[in-house]
């Protein structure tokens, strides 16, 4: 029993990192129509910001989370505004194609900068955990779990409270109603890729203090998100948030199978992909339009 | 009208020229590196660097075509096409070093297993369609990569584990010449496998298919069976390369079975040349890994990137090939090839139109 709770426990704290990966994605995915296979890279550049901050100012990386947001947010609104709106009606392949060129431009310009050697953020409470009986849970992991809600909750927010946030809604219900009362589609497109890659770089600051980083560690991160968020349901942050962490615990319950091991994340990623599309394809929260 | 016919019509026949030149003096060349041409001095016009280079054109060539019918005939865009590759080269690589079977015994399982895979996967993923079916396929790609690495069977791992699977050399004088030319030939067979196909009734059903899925089931297009047999029509060809490519190679392991670069590289080419047409994926091949290749500094010719250091150079490769995809994605949407087949010319008018097309 206590290690049923044990594993409850840490799979949600695991599905904490997936909810901050997957509310950026879905985002852009519901309101643009674009699966953006540079959201991984998106992450770790996010990831690269906090650890450059933790080890030459030394500030608390939970501290940079902020700083990794806007930087991004900055990053996507110009990739968007500059390079994915001259294709954003072009067939799906092509913007599969683009974004897997961006991908590979940044996660190659990563490797130029920081190397290929193994970063990580270690603040000095890393070590430490909170003892509940037999269960422990580390600091770390429980506070990334908070600022992953936080962050999902502060995303709903802009999206249902701000004039922006429901400009973006009414384009993603009719990009030519919203067009016609007036919203400016080119702007509104980069604020909402903008405010997904602000979502990964935030996420990329939680990995960072949770695993180590390089260029590339940010690939598994792109599948995992697309499958987040078809298990909770394209569309809405909290449908997301459910995913992740439903994920979280589908993740940890696999891996706990004794002869299975974290070797095969991504083979459980899929499979657990494929049989929601086949069985449930509007997710566990979702609606089907 | 009729000075712009003639001027495509010879900027065609320039275009068909040329290629059938190349495409001549690649096959013939590497003949001069037989004994007998040596001993008559005739000049070497081949040597290993050629051979390595040659034979990795041809198997792009056979991945970008074998691409093309499932992504540019059928319209799915597969991304986890090199699942098969793997899978083809798994398949021959375990029946030569673990069952011990001569190589061209073997050969015949590759595309065999791989087409029989592709159509057991197909069947729930080709009833998905757009990104769903993308990222479906393109988490076939990276699974199927992750299992044959990890699975183990008694503690061993059943498929060479992350060390890798060795295979014994295959026997033969003049290996390099061989296996270039099984690579041709596979490159023929897709070739003449896709003409085929954009002939045949079951070529017209996948065109339906693309154009409008549920037009093409109301005319009565049996959709399922159609798609899962591109697919594993595709599987096969591109299970074939991997087979060839395992023996090849000698040594194979989840690095160079199943990069996953190779999935996007093989559309590029196809996009390149032009989808959906017989050559145009070929074309699209030898562009690409002459440049890819070019830009890694492995082709004799090479030119200096300034400000870069040697060991940073595949790295810079790597961006440049990043934004170059970028580029075509962006001004070129309908393929090179489409200047040089005389379709339309290259021209900035031409570029702002497709640029207008897609734009917001």
């Amino acid at each position: 029993m206590a290690d049923f709770v044990q594993l409850v426990i840490l799979g949600l704290l695991a599905g904490g990192v997936y909810v901050a990966v997957g509310v950026g994605f879905g985002l852009v995915w519901g309101v643009l129509n674009i699966v953006n296979l540079a959201h991984g890279a998106l992450v770790i550049v996010g990831g690269y910001i906090t650890w450059q901050l933790f080890t030459s100012l030394h500030l608390d990386p939970f501290l940079t989370l902020p700083v990794d947001a806007v930087a991004l947010f900055v990053l996507g609104y110009v990739l968007q505004r500059g390079v994915i709106n001259r294709i954003i009606r072009a067939p799906l392949l092509f913007t599969f194609l683009l974004t897997f060129g961006l991908n590979l431009v940044i996660v190659n310009v990563l490797l130029l900068v920081f190397g290929s050697d193994f970063r990580s953020v270690t603040p000095s409470y890393s070590g430490q955990g909170l003892e509940l009986g037999s269960v422990v849970i580390p600091y770390v992991r429980l506070m990334s779990l908070f600022a992953a809600i936080l962050l999902a909750a502060a995303l709903a927010l802009v999206l249902n409270r701000t004039r922006i946030g429901l400009a973006i809604g009414a384009i993603a219900s009719d990009r030519d109603a919203a067009q016609l009362v007036g919203i400016d589609l080119r702007h509104a497109y980069a604020v909402t890729f903008g405010l997904g890659a602000a979502c990964a770089g935030v996420a990329g600051g939680l990995i960072a203090m949770i695993q180590a980083i390089t260029p590339s560690a940010g690939e598994p991160y792109t599948l995992q998100a697309f499958v987040v968020v078809i298990l909770g349901g394209l569309g809405r942050v909290s449908a997301t948030v459910v995913g992740g962490l439903a994920f979280g615990l589908v993740e940890v319950f696999a891996q706990s199978i004794p002869g299975s091991g974290s070797v095969f994340a991504n083979a459980i990623a899929f499979g657990l992909m494929v049989l929601v599309l086949v069985t449930r394809p509007q997710g566990l929260m979702g609606r089907l339009h | 009208m009729i000075a712009q016919g003639l001027r495509d019509r010879r900027w065609r026949r320039i275009f068909l020229i040329v290629g059938v030149v190349v495409a001549a003096y690649a096959l013939l060349a590497p003949l001069t590196s037989l004994d007998f041409a040596q001993s008559a001095n005739v000049p070497l016009l081949a040597d290993r660097l050629w051979f390595r280079l040659a034979t990795y054109i041809a198997m792009f060539i056979v991945m970008a075509t074998a691409w093309n019918i499932i992504g540019g005939i059928t319209g799915y865009a597969a991304f986890g096409n090199v699942a098969f590759f793997g899978i083809g080269a798994y398949t021959t690589g375990m029946l030569i070093a673990k069952a011990k079977w001569p190589f061209l015994a073997a050969l015949p399982f590759a595309p065999v297993v791989s087409a029989l895979f592709a159509a057991l996967v197909g069947l729930p993923l080709l009833r998905l369609r757009g990104h769903y079916f993308a990222v479906a396929s393109l988490g076939v790609g990276v699974a199927v990569g992750e299992l044959v690495q990890n699975i183990d069977y008694g503690g061993q791992p059943l498929f060479g584990g992350a060390s890798g699977l060795f295979l014994p050399i295959f026997s033969i004088d003049n290996r390099g010449l061989f296996f270039f030319y099984l690579m041709v030939a596979a490159a023929a067979v897709a070739i003449f496998a896709t003409r085929w196909v954009l002939r045949s009734r079951f070529g017209y059903g996948l065109i339906a298919i693309r154009e409008n899925e549920e037009a093409a089931a109301v005319i009565g297009v049996n959709t399922t069976s159609y798609k899962v047999a591109a697919f594993a029509l595709a599987a096969a060809l591109t299970g074939l390369a991997g087979g060839i490519f395992s023996q090849w190679n000698v040594f194979i392991n989840q690095d160079n079975a199943f990069p996953i670069e190779y999935n996007v590289q093989m559309i590029l080419m196809a996009l390149l040349g032009g989808t959906g047409t017989v050559f145009g994926p070929a074309a699209g091949a030898v562009l690409l890994q002459l440049l890819i290749q070019f830009l890694g500094g492995s082709l004799p010719i090479s030119v200096d990137i300034p400000f870069v250091s040697t060991a940073a150079r595949p790295i810079v490769a790597q961006v440049i090939l990043g934004l170059l995809l970028v580029a075509v994605v962006i001004f070129v949407p309908r393929g090179v090839i489409d200047f040089f087949g005389g379709r339309s010319r290259l021209s900035l008018s031409y570029l702002r139109r497709s640029l207008r097309e897609t734009s917001l």
